[in-house]
């Protein structure tokens, strides 16, 4: 019990090749917050009805984004100077707000706002078929490291909702925005910006697309994740995408951590 | 298609409205403000402090008290031999990083909580981290606020690419509590005088290292080291805490010339 955590032997005697999937049975759904959210109720909605629909069906922890109001904050702190720890703290309060509003609408289909780190009562909700909303911006706060690059947070609400997943031995998360998923540029931005259907963790790497729209943390962190296999981004303005993805189907983009054959 | 998706977003006008915030080369003039940069952030360390007890962690707190009204102190544990046991359990029970980190940080939080029965006459104070905004109060108080060490990462800590140990304990919490309030050092209080090229309680021959860059550390890339490996990387990027320093607590009056502003122990500068 003497010997030192920071000596990489140490440190590698306590990898495993198999470790234990907490909740595998459950997946991860995460609202957009510009993409769906800022849009309102006319994107919002159905959206609210396909989560009530598949509950019965499907085991789900639903987290959300926060939108417009994220930005605004941060470029407010940004220019106020305020540290990056700081930055971090303010964040996590724009999407509650989001949360909240989701809850509010959901409630009478069992939804229940799970307070930051109370996971085991997870099981609780999802054996009762309840809908769990959980926070989506990981806890860093004032500790938020300083960014590799940039100026803004790392650790986004993306992020914190793959870690949500990837700690309870999720095996998929779908990501609900406003567009087909991935492309290889911003189809908003782009005319004849390609789709891309499928691609494995390696593959999207190698040629990463220069506005993706997953924090691109979510990605190194999924190299060493050992439990999520699949992401998943669908249109959430497109009628019953997010049914079919929860049903298994390739709709939208469908990103691997392994090739499937 | 439906017709919701022609439909524009209820956006706010900013600088971020419609930045592709996933891509890292958001521009922004930045320029930081130090929020309370006269704070002494030290770390008490855990296994080299508080594990050996009383011969260890008496002196140390006769000079924190000795030196309580002429610094701002802030002071976090580290977790040590039980945190170690913790990730042994939990490693062979095949958790996940996640839920290592998150119980490693039960036994830093036990250290804070001894050291703020010993210091409660002096104005020893238990403070968690929704309390931290509260430092400026507890400091024109006069007293000692005492906290973890562990940052509040628990469940959203990163596995890394090797083992399952999280690479976030306290000595990356002590840095980034230190980089937040803006203090330019951050204090290492063990029971070794700083750096050595070697383990020296394995090798009692290893080179004493007075001060040496992160740079070249990540360069010599020794197989062990005295702080974990993610704060000699924070340390390369950090905005205001640029050095950390490694003192002795053990060694009488080099805690006291570490608060004064002096290089003793080994300093580690970005």
């Amino acid at each position: 019990m003497r010997e030192s955590l920071v000596n990489r032997d140490v440190v590698a005697q306590t990898d495993s090749p198999r470790e234990y999937e907490i909740m595998p049975h459950v997946s991860l759904v995460s609202i957009g917050g510009r993409s769906i959210f800022d849009r309102g109720r006319s994107a919002l909605m159905p959206i609210v009805d396909e989560l009530a629909a598949t509950r019965k069906k499907h085991p789900i922890v639903v987290g959300v984004g926060g939108g417009t109001r994220v930005r605004h904050t941060a470029s407010i702190a940004l220019d106020l100077g305020l540290p990056t720890g700081g930055i971090a703290q303010l964040i996590g309060a724009m999407e509650e707000c989001n949360a909240v509003f989701l809850n509010a609408l959901l409630a009478k289909h069992g939804s229940i706002q799970m307070p930051r780190d109370h996971f085991w009562e997870l099981s609780m909700y999802i054996d009762n078929g309840m809908i769990p909303i959980v926070i989506s911006v990981p806890p860093y706060h004032f500790w938020e490291p300083p960014p590799e690059v940039g100026v803004l947070p790392a650790h986004g609400s993306d992020f914190g909702l793959f870690m949500l997943a990837e700690v309870l031995g999720m095996k998929k998360i779908i990501f609900v925005k406003d567009q087909d998923g991935l492309f290889d540029r911003d189809p908003a931005r782009h005319e004849g910006a390609r789709h891309i259907e499928k691609a494995t963790l390696a593959e999207l790497k190698a040629d990463m697309p220069p506005e993706v729209i997953l924090d691109e943390l979510l990605f190194s962190a999924w190299e060493n994740a050992r439990h999520v296999k699949r992401i998943q981004i669908v249109n959430g303005l497109t009628p019953g995408a997010l049914t079919r993805a929860l049903d298994g189907e390739d709709v939208g983009t469908v990103l691997t951590k392994e090739s499937a054959s | 298609m439906s017709d919701v998706d022609q439909q524009r977003q209820l956006s706010i006008a900013s600088a971020l409205e419609d930045a592709t915030l996933t891509t890292s080369d958001v521009k922004f003039d930045y320029d930081p403000v130090a929020i309370m940069p006269d704070v002494r952030v030290m770390k008490i360390g855990g296994q080299s402090v508080m594990d050996r007890g009383r011969t260890a962690l008496f002196p140390i707190l006769e000079e924190i008290v000795a030196n309580k009204d002429r610094f701002h102190m802030l002071l976090c544990c580290g977790g040590g031999t039980r945190a170690r046991h913790i990730y042994a359990i939990g490693a062979d029970l095949e958790m996940p990083t996640g839920v290592l980190a998150a119980m490693g940080g039960y036994v830093p939080m036990q250290n804070a909580r001894m050291l703020q029965m010993l210091l409660a006459k002096h104005g020893g104070i238990f403070i968690d981290e929704d309390d931290f905004v509260k430092l400026p109060l507890y400091f024109q108080m006069g007293c000692l606020p005492i906290m973890t060490g562990m940052p509040p990462f628990s469940y959203w800590e990163k596995p890394g690419k090797n083992g399952r140990i999280p690479s976030n304990r306290t000595d990356a919490g002590v840095f980034l509590s230190a980089e937040f309030l803006g203090a330019p050092r951050a204090i290492f209080v063990k029971d070794e005088n700083g750096l050595y090229e070697d383990d020296p309680k394995k090798n009692p021959k290893a080179k004493h290292i007075p001060r040496i860059s992160a740079a070249e550390l990540i360069e010599r890339d020794l197989p062990d080291l005295v702080v974990e490996r993610v704060v000699i990387d924070y340390l390369t990027r950090a905005r205001f805490c640029k050095e950390i320093q490694i003192v002795n607590g053990t060694e009488r009056g080099m805690l006291t010339q570490a608060l004064e502003g002096e290089d003793v122990g080994t300093i580690i500068h970005a």
